[in-house]
């Protein structure tokens, strides 16, 4: 019989058994002051190499944006044929980096994972930057983005004008601005007790004054901490649906059209379950990075490690049985145009990206299937590149690939991207690094005040045995 | 009554008091002077300090700035007075002729506020069909070339018109020789006033022909080209003449050869084509046979041998059954056929005249009586001319309407011999390579700017009349001849009307109403007098068989030809034209050496062209001579051959022929040579040709070529060859199997079957549910008919791929009509050419997925084999704009409904609204949709090659169409514009729209009238009838987006063991 104590406290069991999920015999007191060391404490020279750097990199991307917007599309290797590529093969693959995030704070509290708090306030962070990076693309890729507010239902002056609400691009707008709003506004509301515990501590007046406004006063009274719990939940709520929705209407920008390659309805869950995947990975990266760079081996470790690799096996097989009813699908369907694409993908003149896709997505994450390589750090940073760099692939096959060859041979013709191609990518990842920087040194990274609440719940035993 | 009543300003008028009665006289009540208000003591002691001051500074300057903040102001400056025939707005044309010394066409030109903005070919009056081709349609754009000469000019420098004619008459009448040398010159007026001149008149042709007149000549006494009427042609065998596109007036050949294409009156002409490398007209012959250019002449022989019932020999097997089977395809059609040799070998053109004799066609389908007057040059005498200029015999040279010191093939003799001419003038209207070297150029006028009467054939005199001011200082060359003659005292005008009518004075302008009436007709009929041939003489071919059987061929031989869209040379400066594709190997802006693929792989060239794969550099040597070129793989070329086309290389030494005639890099600057002057497209191929009896071969028979190493990017718009077994978008059938089932209904022949999807119904009543149940696909439909598909007008369109020839006529002038922006090379390179109608080119492969099957090759390996046209394909050209689908894909994806369906079943574009997301293009299943990369108009890397950048060539834009903004997408409006002002016609008319009035520039520019635009609500309307037909289809019909445009299923006449 497994031993278990009821903590009367925190109303919740303790098991003997399972690992705890914050290592170290931590104090209340010890969570605060970890966490709100970076903030405190001067900025770190690593810190400072890093955003030196992806600042340079930002820099760069954001010249490369304003050549893009002054010259022309022109500036990308896009053609007649292939009217999309990078542009949106980088939107979608942000988005779906920006779903670990919601998934991870919404989801998961509402199944009561008590190990997503170590990494939900980051993870959350995480989604609000991807998605602001996912909304760049959307908007330089316009022609005249100085028109983008045309695609907004606004009443107008122009007579009886208004937007198409058949096109899924709409449906993307209206997508990812209520994805992106309720995350910012999920995110900032956990923000508030942590924000009000730093201000409490903090010296410096300036910083003092910005994080008292920034906490709306909060106080910690019993009717706050009440008030919190139930829009958290509410929030929650309203944010679970969100993370199915929005990538099931990106995918809808492919599978409502009549491309081969494109017109497949098997794409929203099998975009969802990529979107995780991906946003998985790209938690996995920063977080390992960030546990070592800020000393919180304690609260992120090797647990929370392998139960986001086992998400990643579980979304990772998804995918992988995608690609293949895909496949099989197009040679099923009879239909010379869905096989020409499909055989096209991984024999033509695009099949390298296709394997890269194949390999990385659908065979690198079963190796997770190991217990060693799912409970190491290096491997799992590793991988988590790896699928990354697969699921970028994957966008990038299914736009172009389908794109460059579809329905009048005399019309096929190849993309290659451009020098602007490649710094608007290489941009956003700068963009996004200097913004998660900016929010390691200023936010805190961990939600110390919800950590605390599982500080007594597990394992307290375990630990003890552990220490005899 | 008068109105007694009296209004006062105030109480102080009426009572008329002292103080107002002063107050009257001034003009203003209370004065105040202004040294006054600056003496104001108040204002030394102002508040404003420094501070104030810089607010007030910097808000003035704010509100300045700001103020200047407009939109441009672009003035637009009614007429004071208004021209009587002038409304704005409302064109007018012109009835003209064109004449370059190769094409004849007479053309009607569209103005607009007195400016000619398109060409057309004159179908009411014209002879013929009265159509025009490519090159003439895009001539109006030659008009707007700022490196058009401004006057006349001595060794470059501007100098007066006087001065140049007091010099030229010192020279004229001076001692020593002096010629005109000029192109055929087919105005009887023209002939007149340079024989006032009073000396020796040679000419030449750019291409010539002199074979086949001297041909005519020795075998039947008149010294001409034949008239060819090929709407008698039921059997038409050409070996090497490209009668479609270049070949003498292909103007008339294209539309009369259609006209027995088409397969519904239960016949079609037979075309069977000897060649060389892949000519336009090659890809429309039912049977081709690739020959070397040596083996023109045996071809020739061998039919002539076959039609004799002897037996032939020198031929190899393929060829000889093919000869056979034409020679036994003409004595089946006797009178009814023609046979023609593009050879410029006089032996060969004499056996090809006995054929014709043979076959009784003189006197049926062609004509000698009434030849055609172009094409009369002398080679021998220009040879002749070239030896005497360099042995200083000739002291003042005149040019005329041509470019020696370009396109002759001894070229540098007479650039040699030209610098020993003492006194020269040239009268290109541009500093070409002659009138670069002319001590005076004396500019003609421009053919829109000039009157002329050309004569075709007797019996008829085409006018020219100018549709606008000179834009320049230049004179009508004519008019130069009649003043340097002293002998003439009129002005080139009055002496043209003097022709016409003896007692002619100017002041009978407007009186002389039969004159008017040939001006707006654009011709006259005059006498005709026919020459008298004699058919039945006898014309010995022995030795001219013995000759052309003695030809020897080499291990690599060479062709030249004239590109369809390029002529000989006099267009190379025309931006539109040079972006045009060529019909056949969709090269756009270049000049290549079209190769076999056997001989590029034993060679190691590269055989694939697209962004980041370049063609190899090759180089051709021909006695010492060579040219270097990149080679481009093209299906149909006989291996062992070349094929290199004339008229590029324009510019060589740096001449300022327009700046689109040179070659652009990556940034649209001019490429520039290591001699620092800029890069000419391609090379000159007229030095590479050879002579026989005195006339110019368009061949070598021996020449050595080797790769250089080099690699040189050619831009394609099309790089996939082959329609990969997707009968769904191209459909073809052969005569017989066409017979077999032509009077089945629409959708049920075997040849242009309905897609069909099974149903779970017993549709064919035969009592079980099985895979023989199947229903059309059009009859699924997830939306319902809307029910304005059926009320008003619907515009439709179809196109008869039978009888389209792939000319690109429509290409041209779709994009003068719509302003569509040229983009230059690199663009094109990057597949971003902007053209709304373009025309798809498949080569037949040998392969399939069936024969995969069969032999057991896999899918993957047989689908990149179907990717691999055959050595010597059959071709289908497909003419390919928007299809304005009913169930349109690219409107619903449109995220601000930019693109929607008019009520008349047209796919409209709303530029305004596009924000350019191109998602309608990439949903686009026929991708016809073009998006502005750039700002086309005002972005410098187009200011090489766009019209839109010059103040002068913008004036050839079409004030009826937007030039679309960057960042929007566009596409075929199905001239939209045409569309409007027709019905605004028919609404003032008070009349409903009548088929026919409204025409689409595409439809209304196809030679063979492949094209037909229309109502198809319309039940009497001829697209309705045309849409009926069963040879009809949507392309891609089972995806089931219901386009407004049909194609006809193509009909080869082949029977089934040619086929």
């Amino acid at each position: 019989m497994i031993a278990t104590k009821l903590d009367l406290t925190t109303m919740q069991r303790e098991s003997s058994i399972r690992e705890p999920l914050i290592l170290g015999h931590k104090t209340y007191k010890d969570i605060t002051d970890d966490v709100v060391a970076p903030i405190m404490g001067p900025a770190s020279l690593g810190w400072k190499i890093m955003i030196t750097i992806s600042s340079i990199i930002a820099i760069y991307g954001i010249g490369s944006i304003l050549y893009l917007i002054g010259t022309g599309i022109g500036a990308w290797g896009l053609n007649k044929t292939v009217g999309w590529a990078w542009d949106i093969t980088n939107f979608v693959w942000w988005v779906g980096i920006g779903h670990a995030g919601t998934l991870i704070s919404a989801v998961l509290l509402l199944f009561r994972q008590k190990w997503r708090m170590a990494i939900n306030r980051s993870a959350e962070a995480m989604t609000i930057f991807a998605v602001i990076m996912a909304a760049v693309f959307p908007g330089i890729h316009m022609g005249r983005i100085w028109l983008a507010y045309y695609v907004f239902p606004l009443p107008n002056q122009f007579g009886s004008i208004w937007v198409n609400f058949n096109s899924p691009l709409l449906w993307d707008v209206f997508a990812i601005s209520t994805y992106f709003s309720v995350s910012l506004v999920f995110w900032y509301v956990g923000l508030i007790p942590d924000f009000a515990t730093i201000r409490d501590r903090m010296t410096k007046p300036f910083a003092k004054k910005m994080y008292g406004i920034m906490s709306f006063g909060w106080s910690g009274r019993a009717k706050h901490w009440t008030r919190f719990e139930e829009l958290s939940l509410v929030l929650a709520g309203i944010a679970t649906p969100l993370v199915f929705s929005v990538h099931s209407i990106v995918s809808m920008d492919f599978a409502t059209s009549i491309i081969p390659g494109w017109h497949t309805t098997i794409f929203p869950p099998y975009f969802v379950s990529g979107a995780v995947f991906s946003g998985f990975a790209m938690v996995q990266t920063l977080m390992l990075v960030m546990r070592k760079a800020y000393k919180l081996e304690d609260y992120i470790h090797i647990k929370h490690v392998e139960y986001m690799n086992i998400v990643i096996i579980v979304t990772g097989s998804i995918v992988g049985v995608a690609y293949l009813t895909e496949l099989f699908i197009s040679w099923y369907s009879g239909v010379e145009y869905e096989s020409y694409a499909f055989i096209n993908r991984f024999s033509g003149p695009y099949s390298a990206a296709y394997w890269t896709m194949m390999t990385c997505n659908v065979i690198s994450p079963q190796l997770f299937w190991f217990k060693k390589i799912r409970r190491s750090f290096v491997a799992t940073f590793i991988l988590s590149i790896v699928v990354n760099i697969g699921m970028w692939f994957e966008r990038y096959v299914i736009i172009v690939t389908s794109l460059h060859r579809d329905y009048l041979p005399s019309s096929w013709g190849e993309f290659i991207p451009t020098a602007t191609d490649i710094g608007v990518f290489i941009g956003t990842l700068g963009i996004f690094l200097t913004l998660f920087l900016a929010f390691t040194r200023f936010f805190p990274v961990l939600a110390l005040n919800e950590l605390k609440t599982i500080l007594k719940s597990s394992g307290e035993s375990y630990k003890n045995k552990q220490v005899k | 009554m008068a109105n007694k009543k009296q209004y006062w300003s105030g109480l102080d008028e009426l009572e008329g008091t002292e103080a107002f009665k002063e107050l009257q006289g001034k003009e203003f009540p209370e004065p105040q002077s202004v040294d006054e208000f600056l003496s104001d003591e108040r204002h030394d002691s102002t508040t404003s300090g420094r501070r104030d001051f810089l607010k007030f500074m910097g808000f003035s300057l704010t509100a300045a700035t700001l103020a200047a903040c407009e939109t441009p102001v672009i003035k637009s400056i009614p007429y004071t007075n208004k021209p009587a025939e002038i409304t704005p707005g409302v064109a007018n044309y012109y009835a003209s002729t064109y004449y370059d010394g190769m094409d004849y066409a007479n053309v009607l030109v569209k103005t607009r506020e007195g400016r000619p903005i398109f060409v057309k070919g004159n179908a009411a009056t014209g002879i013929g069909a009265g159509k025009a081709n490519v090159r003439v349609i895009g001539s109006v754009m030659s008009l707007y070339d700022k490196a058009r000469l401004s006057g006349p000019t001595k060794n470059g420098e501007p100098v007066t018109w006087a001065n140049l004619d007091s010099a030229m008459k010192a020279a004229i009448s001076g001692a020593g020789r002096t010629v005109i040398l000029s192109n055929t010159i087919v105005s009887p007026s023209t002939l007149k006033a340079i024989s006032a001149l009073g000396v020796e008149h040679i000419q030449y042709d750019a291409i010539s022909y002199g074979a086949l007149r001297s041909a005519q000549a020795s075998a039947f006494g008149v010294d001409a080209i034949p008239t060819y009427d090929f709407t008698k042609a039921e059997v038409i065998v050409s070996i090497a003449a490209d009668f479609l596109s270049s070949w003498l007036s292909s103007t008339q050949y294209a539309p009369d050869y259609a006209s027995l294409r088409g397969p519904e009156r239960g016949a079609q002409s037979k075309h069977y084509q000897f060649e060389t490398a892949m000519s336009m007209t090659g890809t429309n012959a039912d049977i081709r046979a690739m020959i070397k250019p040596s083996e023109e002449g045996k071809v020739a022989s061998a039919l002539l041998s076959a039609l004799k019932g002897e037996s032939i020999s020198n031929l190899d097997s393929s060829t000889s059954s093919k000869v056979l089977a034409a020679a036994k395809a003409l004595s089946g059609a006797k009178g009814k056929s023609i046979v023609i040799a593009g050879s410029n070998d006089l032996s060969t053109q004499i056996i090809v005249a006995a054929i014709n004799q043979l076959l009784e066609n003189y006197g049926n389908s062609i004509d000698l009586e009434r030849p055609t007057s172009t094409h009369k040059g002398n080679e021998i005498a220009a040879t002749q001319l070239i030896e005497d200029m360099n042995s200083g015999m000739i002291s003042t040279l005149i040019t005329y309407g041509c470019n020696p010191s370009y396109d002759m093939p001894n070229a540098k003799a007479f650039n040699s011999g030209l610098a020993k001419v003492k006194t020269s003038v040239c009268m290109n209207g541009v500093a070409d390579e002659t009138a670069s070297r002319s001590t005076f150029v004396a500019p003609d006028h421009h053919y829109l700017e000039s009157w002329n009467d050309l004569s075709l054939r007797s019996g008829r005199i085409d006018l020219v009349q100018p549709t606008i001011e000179p834009l320049f200082d230049t004179r009508s060359a004519q008019e130069s001849f009649l003043v340097w003659s002293n002998a003439e005292n009129t002005d080139w005008y009055t002496f043209l009307r003097r022709q016409y009518n003896e007692s002619y004075t100017s002041d009978s302008l407007y009186s002389d109403s039969s004159w008017n009436s040939a001006i707006h007709d654009g011709y006259m009929s005059v006498a005709e007098t026919k020459e008298s041939p004699d058919y039945l003489a006898t014309i010995d071919t022995s030795s001219a068989s013995r000759k052309v059987a003695a030809v020897k061929g080499g291990n690599v031989e060479l062709v030249t030809y004239v590109k369809a869209t390029a002529g000989a040379g006099n267009h190379a400066a025309n931006p539109m034209l040079q972006e045009t594709p060529d019909p056949v190997s969709k090269v756009t802006w270049d000049n290549y050496v079209s190769m076999a693929k056997v001989d590029m792989e034993a060679m190691g060239l590269n055989t694939y062209f697209a962004q980041e794969d370049f063609a190899s550099v090759v180089k051709v040597t021909v006695d010492g001579k060579s040219i270097e070129l990149p080679a481009y793989l093209q299906p149909g070329q006989k291996p062992g051959t070349i094929g290199i086309a004339l008229g590029y290389g324009r510019g060589a030494n740096g001449e300022n022929i327009g700046q689109a005639a040179f070659q652009t890099g990556q940034k649209g600057e001019h490429l520039m040579l290591d001699s620092g002057l800029p890069m000419p497209i391609g090379a000159n191929a007229f030095p590479l040709t050879t002579r026989v009896d005195g006339n110019t071969i368009y061949a070598n028979y021996n020449v050595s070529i080797e790769a250089t190493g080099n690699e040189y990017p050619l831009a394609c718009t099309q790089i996939h060859n082959t329609y990969m077994g997707r009968d769904s978008v191209v459909r073809e059938t052969t005569f017989d199997s066409y017979l077999s089932e032509s009077t089945k209904p629409k959708g049920e022949a075997s040849w242009n079957m309905s897609h069909r999807l099974n149903v779970h119904e017993d549709t064919n009543h035969d009592g079980v549910i099985d895979a023989r149940d199947k229903t059309k696909t059009g009859a699924f439909d997830l939306w319902k008919s809307h029910p304005i598909e059926e009320v008003g007008h619907r515009w439709g369109m179809t196109i008869d791929l039978t009888t389209c020839t792939g000319c690109s006529s429509c290409v041209t002038a779709c994009n003068i009509e719509n302003n569509v922006s040229v983009v230059g090379k690199d663009e094109v390179l990057r597949h971003r050419d902007m053209h709304w109608i373009r025309i798809d080119r498949y080569y037949a492969s040998d392969f399939s997925l069936e024969k995969g099957e069969e032999e057991g090759v896999g899918v993957i390996d047989s689908y990149g084999r179907m990717e691999d046209p055959s050595e010597n394909p059959q071709t289908v050209h497909m003419p390919m704009m928007c299809q304005h689908c009913n169930h349109a894909p690219c409107e619903t994806v449109c995220p601000v409904a930019a693109t929607t369906h008019s009520n008349e079943g047209l796919n409209q574009m709303t530029y305004n609204r596009c924000i350019g997301t191109r998602y309608c293009a990439n949903n686009c299943p026929y991708k016809v949709r073009r998006f502005n990369w750039f700002n086309y108009k005002g972005y410098m890397k187009f200011a090489n090659v766009n019209p839109a950048h010059d103040s002068l060539a913008r004036l050839v834009l079409n004030p009826d169409v937007t030039v679309r903004a960057r960042g929007v997408m566009e596409k075929c409006s199905m001239c939209i514009q045409r569309i409007q002002s027709g019905k605004l016609e028919a609404k003032k008319a008070d009349t409903p729209v009548i088929d026919g009035a409204i025409v689409t520039a595409c439809a209304e520019s196809c030679p063979s009238n492949a094209i037909t635009f229309g109502d198809l609500n319309d039940n009497g309307s001829q697209v309705r009838s045309i849409s009926e037909n069963n040879r009809s289809y949507h392309a891609l019909e089972e995806i089931g987006v219901k386009p407004n445009i049909f194609y006809m299923t193509k009909v080869r006449n082949l029977d089934s063991n040619e086929a």
